[in-house]
């Protein structure tokens, strides 16, 4: 079995250190980038060490050498950015783990999911609800919410009354009007459409305006 | 076995303290046996309102580190004499105490009262920590103010984080013409937003300065209008049904008056 794999993303190349004393790892990376010298060149590396067995002055050692050899940049090793990156976005928001919360989320209070929640009671001004898919609020929305932190943007932010300081799905970021004129009487939906967020009422059909 | 009661509120300047020294007087009143403490170790005020701080020889943090007994720090009040005043030290800060000494000072006040009302500092710090350690009941004060409702609901959640979920709510300083006109936050506004029970509604009363100054609790006054709103509150706690005062419709002035007497007839 190979002590490394490489693998590519977005951030540049991550080699996976799966076992090896860190002579044996060295040696390796350095054959497997020795074969195609004009593809690594100038790239940026990231190592993460599953195994957990090789010291950090190791790590500055083989910077430094494969900076002057082949003209890596290694960037990091076992940092939480590459490891988090690596995470799959969560799907399961038609069918998938759900959190249910029966309380009141209160200020300063935060409660996060790495799925869909659902709060039987209010969230109030000054909280923070994070979910990787959707969040369900059976009451008032008044403080923060991140639907699909991850970056699912069809996570959707629906309450019986939603008057959120700040709502968030995927990347992008809605506020409230500096002045609310009307508080919504009618239950609504949160979304993306057309890259900015919108709010709805649940069936728009049913209501006249 | 008595029953010990944190008066708490998160924002500074809602009536803590005012709140304290009124329920612990009205208590006594009712002829319970009760002991005020202020937790506010390096603020205190708890003396000022009961107007007893002339008398202040040992204090908690005496107490707690073993220089006096828990009976040479108890102050009896100059009005009743089944009211007792546990003050803190000015001179100290709030880390003199620790959240297990208060506990079980508590605990042992608990014996001999039927009511310990605990005054706690602002903020959510360590003060706030020993101040709830001891407590069975906690009574959350706020104003008519978004930055008092809010801080009264992180308060709420700390409690019950805690454990501590006999939490009721006391709406002070509230003043009816302005909430008829919608320029403050009304009471269904703030009991809709907290989503706790209401303890009490006390009424915005120039005869809170005064008392505050000469150390005699509000509701001492018969004819206070926030007397009568601590008084019932008192009775509340102790169990009792008491309806809500309707301030709204209490006219005052020369004309209304004159209006009632003729219609009375």
């Amino acid at each position: 079995m190979d002590n490394i794999t490489i693998k590519g993303n977005k951030n540049g190349i991550i080699a996976y250190i799966n076992s090896g004393t860190f002579d044996e790892v060295k040696k390796e990376l350095q054959n497997k980038i020795e074969n195609a010298k004009d593809f690594f060149s100038g790239c940026d590396m990231y190592i993460v060490d599953k195994s957990m067995n090789i010291k950090d002055e190791d790590y500055i050692k083989l910077k430094n050498e494969f900076k002057n050899i082949f003209n890596i940049n290694i960037l990091g090793y076992n940092s939480d950015k590459i490891i988090e990156g690596n995470e799959k976005i969560f799907t399961g928001i038609y069918e998938g783990r759900t959190k249910f919360y029966r309380s009141t989320i209160r200020s300063g209070q935060n409660v996060n999911y790495n799925g869909n929640i659902v709060i039987i009671g209010d969230v109030n001004s000054g909280a923070e609800v994070t979910a990787s898919g959707n969040i369900i609020v059976l009451g008032v929305l008044r403080g923060i919410a991140h639907a699909g932190l991850n970056g699912n943007k069809r996570a959707i932010v629906a309450a019986y009354k939603l008057l959120p300081s700040q709502l968030r799905i995927a990347d992008l970021i809605a506020r409230s009007p500096d002045s609310y004129d009307e508080k919504p009487k009618i239950p609504e939906i949160a979304r993306i459409k057309d890259g900015a967020i919108i709010i709805e009422p649940y069936l728009p059909n049913k209501h006249i305006w | 076995m008595g029953i010990s009661i944190v008066v708490t509120s998160g924002k500074g300047g809602v009536g803590k303290t005012t709140t304290t020294a009124n329920i612990s007087t009205g208590l006594a009143m009712l002829g319970k046996k009760v002991v005020a403490i202020d937790a506010d170790t390096g603020l205190r005020n708890l003396d000022l309102h009961l107007g007893l701080e002339n008398r202040i020889v040992y204090n908690l943090v005496d107490v707690v580190e073993g220089v006096c007994r828990l009976k040479q720090a108890l102050i009896k009040d100059k009005r009743y004499e089944n009211l007792y005043l546990l003050p803190t030290a000015q001179t100290r800060d709030k880390t003199a105490v620790k959240p297990e000494q208060m506990e079980k000072l508590v605990n042992e006040l608990k014996e001999e009262f039927d009511y310990i009302v605990i005054d706690c500092p602002a903020g959510i710090e360590h003060g706030f920590e020993n101040a709830v350690a001891g407590a069975d009941m906690a009574v959350v004060v706020t104003t008519p103010e978004v930055s008092a409702v809010r801080d009264a609901d992180r308060i709420i959640g700390k409690l019950e984080a805690k454990g501590l979920d006999n939490h009721q709510l006391i709406i002070n300083r509230i003043k009816y013409e302005m909430t008829k006109k919608g320029e403050m936050l009304n009471i269904d506004d703030m009991t809709d937003i907290l989503a706790i029970k209401l303890l009490g509604i006390v009424p915005e009363d120039e005869k809170i300065v005064i008392s505050t100054n000469r150390g005699e609790p509000v509701i001492t006054d018969e004819g206070a209008k926030a007397g009568q709103a601590y008084k019932n509150i008192v009775r509340r706690i102790t169990g009792e049904e008491v309806p809500f005062i309707d301030f709204e419709d209490e006219n005052t002035g020369f004309f209304s008056a004159l209006k009632k007497f003729f219609f009375k007839k």
